[in-house]
């Protein structure tokens, strides 16, 4: 045997209780599960006191481009994530024409925000087809890839400059059937399309522009593979909603495919919409459609700077106000004491200051304030003997307003509303959005959230149950094929971690994307060993990330 | 019994400041047809600085009740 894993806590992903055991691997493959492993191999761990997990799977994000120049799509692997899927909400690198590269640029800089200099020098494009790309992805990989075709860049080869102006003819919906096939032959695991995102002009992505006879077309195809269609819905209005929930269960049953939407979050703002969606959800996966809602485990975090006049602010008018306020007003306004009184008051009626302490600084452009990046205001405030408010004030000014702020757990934050509906047998826990919003916030560590916050903290859901949630029942839902469980004959992907200690680390400011670009990131507690492919590709015993690059382009 | 005059322009409901999945806090308006029916909106930051501007309102509450004229002519700008 290659490698054998012994005396862990085995939680194999069929949600049945963990039991002792030892796994052997061989040549990629899980070849024996429980029971003791006689002799030795070239590789063991001792996983004693361990659980000993499938490899998680993250079906929402947004690595296309980071998978380039980081086959190991840090810091995911480091969570224990073995295999994402990239290409959702429309986008995808692929299949895309020489002509239309700086549209995609522009497309995928405003959801993902990332610098110029990550598609200028960071890696060489290569390809058009679908086919190509997976072939520039394949022999850099760490991580596992099940990439979606995305419907903007389909649309966009087809229709050209159109795909942003209209509706398709019968011609131009029978070439993206075409395309669609070619992706999905290629490998792609479906197609994702967006019924809400839009482009660096704040101009709707091409998806957009499509009609439902074209959404059909296409889910038509996908039907000839059994394949995927992942959508972004409306996700703020509940009736459109649920009319996209009727719309993906009749796909859903005309072509026999899966489909997913995401993201479905809690809001205190919209207090019905869960309880909606899901009696809506419930009923038609009653007639045997596949609708599966994406549901993220992280509370959602707000950013703010002064610089712009955020609608956080809002509920506030003064302050309000006075963001509003060109940017000379407005710094005159903050330095003038009594008007900053005043503010202070609004902020803090009576000394309360339940608004602000919480929120923490996010990024500063001073170096002498770097020590301040990830503290809470209230924590600052107590040091300076001043208060949450002031600080921020104090911040923001000595920043020359170049200082931005983070309101954290706004929305999606009712520990008990998210944690039952995390364990719904009908929702699909994902929507990370990993690889996205790099310079907002950390898309990392929800998995890790899942065991400490739902798991350990809550008992929301038993281990075993969380573990089944982003191992088989992913890999079940988007019919990837021999991953998922430990299980003999399956690929050996395997998450080695301590369950009293596996979280999410705090958000940090990384500096780790091409040209020392900046992003947040999280790293994770309590993994031990990440198992790709029957090679470890992450270690904490051997101080972190492996030179390993068994990662595949999953495929039936 | 006389009927009540009835009011056929549809109306914002309801203002709420609602976390967007981007990081950012968005305008979430609930707008009242006169049929009863109801509809949901979103609006970024400018987009709802601008409807506050063409409704002279300083806070959100003051927007419940104008007349959702006022935000189609915000959402067309927006489309420049
Ligand atoms: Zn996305």
């Amino acid at each position: 045997m290659d490698l054998i894993i012994r005396n862990g806590r085995i939680v194999d992903g069929t949600g049945l209780p963990a039991y002792q055991g030892d796994i052997g691997i061989r040549d990629g493959r899980i070849v024996s599960v429980g029971g003791r492993i006689p002799g030795t191999a070239t590789e063991e761990i001792d996983a004693a006191g361990r659980v000993v997990a499938p490899g998680f799977i993250d079906p929402h994000t947004h690595f296309d481009v980071q998978l380039l120049w980081d086959g190991q799509a840090r810091p995911a692997l480091e969570h224990g994530i073995t295999t994402v899927v990239p290409g959702n909400c429309s986008l995808s690198l692929a299949p895309l024409k020489v002509e239309h590269r700086p549209r995609l640029v522009g497309m995928f800089q405003q959801i993902e925000e990332m610098p110029d200099a990550a598609f200028d020098g960071a890696f060489e494009w290569t390809w058009e087809s679908f086919a190509d790309y997976l072939t520039a992805l394949r022999s850099k990989l760490a991580v596992n890839v099940a990439p979606l075709a995305g419907h903007s860049v389909i649309r966009l080869w087809v229709m050209g400059d159109a795909a942003n102006e209209r509706a398709a003819n019968a011609d131009e919906i029978a070439g993206m059937q075409e395309l669609l096939r070619q992706c999905l032959e290629a490998g792609a695991v479906g197609l994702s399309t967006s019924f809400v995102d839009v482009d660096e002009r704040l101009q709707p992505v091409p998806s957009r522009y499509a009609h439902a006879e074209e959404i059909d077309a296409l889910a038509a195809v996908l039907g000839e593979y059994g394949r995927m269609l992942q959508v972004v819905p409306e996700f703020y209005a509940t009736d459109i909603t649920l009319a996209r929930v009727d719309q993906l269960a009749e796909l859903s049953l005309k072509h026999q495919i899966p489909t997913t939407f995401s993201p479905l979050f809690d809001s205190a703002a919209n207090p019905d919409n869960i309880s909606r969606v899901m009696a809506r959800v419930e009923e038609q996966m009653a007639r045997g459609a596949r609708v599966w809602p994406q549901v993220q485990t992280r509370p959602i975090d707000i950013s703010f700077t002064f610089e712009v006049a955020s609608l956080l602010f809002a509920g506030t008018p003064g302050w309000y106000r006075t963001m509003r306020l060109p940017r000379d007003e407005k710094i005159a306004a903050l330095r003038d004491p009594e008007r900053l009184a005043r503010l202070l008051e609004e902020a803090e009626p009576g000394g309360n200051t339940d608004r602000f302490r919480k929120m923490r600084v996010r990024a500063v452009a001073r170096r002498e304030d770097d020590g301040l990046v990830g503290r809470s205001l209230g924590d600052i405030a107590a040091e300076r003997d001043s208060t949450p408010a002031r600080v921020m004030v104090d911040i923001a000014l000595a920043n020359d307003l170049d200082a931005s702020f983070v309101a954290t757990d706004l929305g999606h934050n009712d520990p008990a509303r998210v944690g039952a509906l995390l364990a719904h047998p009908m929702v699909h826990i994902g929507a990370s959005d990993g690889g996205a919003h790099i310079q907002s916030f950390a898309t990392y560590g929800d998995t890790g959230y899942l065991f400490s916050r739902f798991v350990r903290e809550r008992h929301d859901l038993t281990l075993e149950a969380a573990v089944k949630k982003i191992t088989a029942d992913t890999a079940r839902i988007w019919g990837i094929a021999g991953r998922g469980l430990l299980q003999p004959g399956f690929a050996a992907d395997i998450t080695v971690f301590d369950p009293d200690v596996i979280d999410r680390g705090d958000e940090v400011v990384a500096h780790d994307m091409p040209e020392a670009g900046m992003r947040y990131v999280r790293g994770s507690r309590g993994i031990y060993t990440v198992v790709v492919n029957g090679a470890v590709a992450w270690s904490a015993a051997a101080g972190g990330y492996t030179e390993a690059r068994q990662g595949q382009v999953v495929t039936r | 019994m006389p009927a009540e005059p009835h009011d056929a322009t549809p109306r914002i409901e309801r203002a709420l400041v609602a976390p967007g999945h981007d990081g950012s806090a968005e305008l979430l308006l609930r707008i009242r047809y006169g049929d009863g029916s109801s509809d949901s909106v979103t609006l970024d930051a400018a987009a709802a600085e601008r409807l506050l501007d063409q409704c002279g309102a300083t806070a959100l509450e003051q927007l419940v009740g104008q007349p959702w004229r006022r935000l189609l002519n915000v959402l067309e700008q927006s489309g420049d």
